[in-house]
Formats: C-alpha cells, sequence, structure tokens
C-alpha cells in the first residue's frame, strides 16, 4: 500500500520496476491517476511536500469538467 | 523528396549536423524533459536530440526535437536547411494546391517486427517519462492518433489523423484530451451516441511529413495521408491494420491499437501546455489499448511542450499559417499575399493584404476569425499592407507603430469562441477578440500623412540574392 504525493490516496500501485534491476520504480494512482518514478525528487514523491497548488482533492474528482461533454445516445427507432 | 520512415529522417539530420546524439546516460526525470525545454532556449536553429542511455532501461531510445527549428523544418520538405521561413510558407502553399495525391497501400510493415497482444504493460513497452514538473503523468504527446467517422467508415477522407495529448493512467491505459474543435471529437461524439466504442490506433516514432498534416487544421472530410502525398511530392504510404481497418503510417516504429470507451469520462491532466500555462485537472475519455505493434529497438519520439517557442510551434507553425491563407484566398483571392498564424497555434495571427477600399482590412480580419481555425483561434488579428511581411515582427511592429489609429483601427468584437485551453478564456472557450488595422488607409479614408513612403535604395533585392547565395554556400 503506497500513499498518492498528489490526493493522498492509500491506493497507489506498482506498475512498472526498472528494466535494468533496482534502478527504480513507478507508482500510478487509481484515484487521481497521478503517476511517479522513485528517482523523482521528494516535491513529487512526498505527500507532505508536493506544491499544494498542485494537490488534487478526492472529493473534487467526480465533479470535474467533462471534455467533451457525453452525448445523449441516439433513441432506437 | 520522400522520407521512407522516421530513421531515414534522422539520417538526413545527422548528415546535414541537425542532430545531437546524446550517448551520457540521463535521467528519465528532470533530464528529458529539462533537454527538450533548454534545447530551444538556446537557439532557434537548434539539432534534434537523441537519447541513446537513459537510467534503468535496456537499449532504450528517445528522440526529441525532430522538428524543432527552421532548419530541421526546411529538411523535412526536402528545401536546404536554412531557407528563410516566408520562403518555406510559399513553398508549403505551392504544394497544398497539389491536394489530394492518393495513397500507396502496403502489404506489410516494419512495425509487425513484434506483436503484443497480452497484458499489454505500457510502462514496460515505452520509456516513457515526465515532461514539466507538475504534469499529472507521464504522456505520450507525439502519436499520430488514427480514426474512422463511424457514421461514413468507408470514407477515406473523413478518417482523421490527428495529434492529441495523451497520458499515460495504466498498463492497458490511457487518457486523451479531444477538445470540441478536433475531429476525434466528432467521430467519438457520432460512436457514444450509439454507444459504441469508438476503434482507434495510435503511431509513434513517423516521418516528419504525416505528422506535421497530423497537427494542421485541414478540412473535416480532407485526408492527412492525401495531404502529406501533396506536399511530400510522391504518394504516402499506408499500412492497414488487419483487426481495426485502419490505415497507418506504415514507417511508423510503434503503433498502439484499441479503442475510446464509449460514455467514460476519468479525472485527467495537469499537463503543461502550449500557452505556457499548466491546463486544470478535467474528465477526460479514456482508451483500452489492446495490442502493440512495434519494431525491434524501437525509437520512441516525444516533444517538450510549455511556453513558446518549443517544438510545438515550429510544428504547427507554416501548417497552421497555410490552411488559413487559403481559406482566405477563397474569399479575396487578389488580396490576400500571406499570412502568419504562428504565435500560439495563431491565437495571434497576422495578415498582409492589398485593399480594395477603405475599410477592407477589418473586413479581412473579421473573416480571418471565421475560418475553421480561427474559430478556436485568432484572439488578435493584425492586419498589414501587402508591402509588409508579416513574418518579419520587426516590419509588423512597424507598422503597428506608425500605420495604427487608436481611434480608427481598433476593433472589438465580444464574446466569441476560442480553445478552451486558453487560460484567458472566460468562461473557458469565450473571449473578445480583437482586430489591430496597421494597413495605409485608403479612399474613402484619408486620414494620416503617407503620401511619401520611403523605399529601398535601387540594387537592394540584387544584393539580397547575391548574399543569400554566400551565405548557402
Ligand atoms: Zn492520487
Amino acid at each position: 500500500m503506497t500513499t498518492c504525493p498528489r490526493c493522498d490516496s492509500t491506493r497507489a500501485e506498482l506498475v512498472a520496476e526498472s528494466p535494468v534491476k533496482g534502478a527504480w520504480t513507478v507508482h500510478t494512482c487509481p484515484v487521481c491517476f497521478f503517476t511517479w518514478r522513485s528517482t523523482e525528487p521528494e516535491k513529487i514523491t512526498n505527500p507532505d511536500k508536493y506544491d499544494r497548488s498542485f494537490k488534487v482533492n478526492q472529493e473534487d474528482i467526480p465533479n470535474a469538467i467533462q471534455v467533451p461533454a457525453i452525448p445523449d445516445r441516439l433513441g432506437n427507432r | 523528396m520522400a522520407y521512407k520512415d522516421f530513421r531515414d529522417f534522422l539520417d538526413t539530420l545527422q548528415k546535414e549536423g541537425q542532430l545531437l546524439t546524446i550517448e551520457d546516460e540521463v535521467m528519465p526525470e528532470p533530464d528529458l524533459g529539462s533537454a527538450g525545454r533548454a534545447i530551444n532556449n538556446v537557439s532557434d536553429k537548434s539539432p534534434a536530440l537523441l537519447f541513446t542511455n537513459i537510467n534503468g532501461y535496456k537499449d532504450a531510445r528517445v528522440a526529441m526535437n525532430v522538428i524543432g527549428s527552421w532548419p530541421n523544418h526546411a529538411l523535412m520538405m526536402g528545401m536546404p536547411k536554412n531557407t528563410p521561413v516566408k520562403e518555406q510558407f510559399f513553398e508549403f502553399a505551392r504544394r497544398w494546391d497539389n491536394y489530394p495525391v492518393a495513397v500507396e497501400r502496403m502489404e506489410s510493415a516494419p512495425f509487425q517486427e513484434v506483436e503484443v497482444n497480452e497484458n499489454v504493460n505500457l510502462f514496460d513497452l515505452l520509456p516513457l517519462f515526465r515532461l514539466n514538473q507538475y504534469d499529472g503523468g507521464f504522456y505520450i504527446d507525439k502519436a499520430c492518433v488514427i480514426s474512422r467517422d463511424p457514421s461514413d467508415p468507408e470514407h477515406f477522407g473523413k478518417q482523421n489523423v490527428g495529434i492529441y495529448r495523451i497520458q499515460v493512467k495504466g498498463k492497458d491505459r490511457l487518457g486523451i484530451q479531444p477538445v470540441p474543435q478536433h475531429d476525434i471529437a466528432i467521430h467519438l461524439r457520432m460512436a457514444e451516441e450509439r454507444g459504441e466504442n469508438l476503434p482507434i490506433a495510435l503511431a509513434i516514432g513517423c516521418e516528419p511529413v504525416i505528422t506535421t498534416m497530423a497537427a494542421a487544421p485541414i478540412g473535416y472530410d480532407q485526408s492527412e495521408y492525401e495531404m502529406a502525398g501533396a506536399i511530400q511530392g510522391e504518394p504516402y504510404k499506408v499500412f492497414t491494420l488487419p483487426g481495426t481497418n485502419l490505415d497507418v503510417p506504415w514507417g511508423a516504429e510503434i503503433v498502439l491499437e484499441g479503442e475510446i470507451l464509449a460514455g467514460v469520462r476519468e479525472f485527467e491532466g495537469p499537463f503543461g501546455e502550449f500557452t505556457g500555462h499548466y491546463s486544470g485537472g478535467r474528465s477526460m475519455p479514456v482508451i483500452h489499448v489492446k495490442r502493440v505493434y512495434h519494431r525491434r529497438n524501437p525509437i520512441f519520439e516525444h516533444l517538450y511542450i510549455g511556453m513558446p517557442w518549443t517544438e510545438t510551434d515550429y510544428m504547427v507553425g507554416v501548417n497552421t499559417c497555410v490552411p488559413m491563407y487559403q481559406q482566405l484566398k477563397d474569399a479575396f483571392p487578389n488580396e490576400i499575399v500571406a499570412v502568419n498564424a504562428m504565435y500560439t497555434h495563431g491565437l495571434v495571427a497576422i495578415i498582409s493584404t492589398k485593399k480594395r477600399y477603405g475599410g477592407f482590412a477589418k473586413a479581412v480580419g473579421m473573416r480571418a476569425m471565421t475560418t475553421p481555425h480561427g474559430l478556436g483561434y485568432c484572439k488578435l488579428v493584425i492586419v498589414v499592407d501587402e508591402t509588409v511581411d508579416p513574418f518579419n515582427l520587426p516590419q509588423v511592429m512597424w507598422a503597428l507603430s506608425t500605420k495604427m489609429h487608436p481611434a480608427h483601427d481598433v476593433v472589438i468584437v465580444p464574446d466569441l469562441s476560442v480553445l478552451p485551453l486558453d487560460p484567458g478564456s472566460n468562461p473557458a472557450g469565450i473571449t473578445h477578440k480583437m482586430i489591430l488595422d496597421a494597413t495605409t488607409p485608403v479612399a474613402p479614408e484619408t486620414r494620416g500623412h503617407y503620401s511619401q513612403p520611403l523605399d529601398a535604395p535601387l540594387a537592394t533585392d540584387k544584393w539580397e540574392t547575391i548574399f543569400q547565395d554566400l551565405l548557402n554556400r
């Protein structure tokens, strides 16, 4: 279980390990879809040090504007 | 003069001294994004970059800044590398008129060397990395994205090749940004109205002409492949994917095949954009990748995007100017001379035109705002005389400083459409637009003292030619 530095969800998953063993790992967050590599600076990888203005509030995610909006289904006639 | 594939173009760049190979080990972050930024800070004649030793990867190669300078753009067109931008514009416009050139269909493609049908993990297959530090993830941002019109799938011209920002969100899951002005948004709307997924292919590492056409605002039913044929001067080679019947560039290094999921939106972004600002996070469509093809030891092509100028600006410079020029010429064939719409993808456009009568230049400015591209851009249109080179900004500034009268020559039209990424638009997608008429007043407008313009000494043209020849040696 890993904490997402951006939205603080604890559901982040390991998605890749470096092809050259031991160089780094990559994690991704299934809540806000943030992705990071273990070798990035702490301001990217550490939830406490991630820039506040780029933090994502989990509750805001379902309300994000749709681009493009989902159209209505055509009626079956 | 067509380039066979991506590697063929890189070879040409190498021969012309326009490719820098970096063999020292670099970190995926922050080195690759930083190098992409830095190469445009140093020069407008900068080379493409090829990284061959990236920490943690075996044999991965990343190419950046491939069309990221005027010399590279000229070489893409098969012209000498120091061809002036204005000449590249007129040559591009000349070849544009050869549209359409029918494609050449190939039986097999180099990217069929390796095919991955199950357990697709894009993080293992591609050397992905973060570009700007607060990007929401790793992006694929220079892929040719191909889709067909679901209501007219056999129509070759309505098949679209476009470039869209694509976030890698999971092993086989991508987010894509189709803003409503994009052709793919039309395809997606039709598919979603039917409740169907939209089949899609992404071709990465293509020779530069198709990438340039994919980034050009051409007509909805015009084929990017048939236009690429016109621009490169011979039929474009395509290969039809057996699974989805999508035509992809034959020479691609990597092809991802999948579908956009109907009715699904998911958080995406932010991403550092060509406007020099991060776009906020929004809910965007999702692609499920089902299959990956690639050449052995493929080259992953990527582009740095951010505060202008970057590779994006070189890439969408001439190919944005030319369609707007052609569309304005349809309306005013005897007047329009040239169009420079290469500032922030045409949010600012400069038009050089003759005038029929007083007020004419303002009409030209308004027409620019109603062209297909102008509907999403052209927030500021500067109109200059036929004698002013719109690609020469000192000349444009001269025209503004001497020809424009703020009481007569500023037109502001309220609440027009603009692409939602314009950070000044409010609400996103709506903005006032402005025309600055910097042309010389003609009758019945008679204000000002313009009867004694300076012209150049008599033999200036001759000496320009002499110097250009000397510099070309
Ligand atoms: Zn998160």
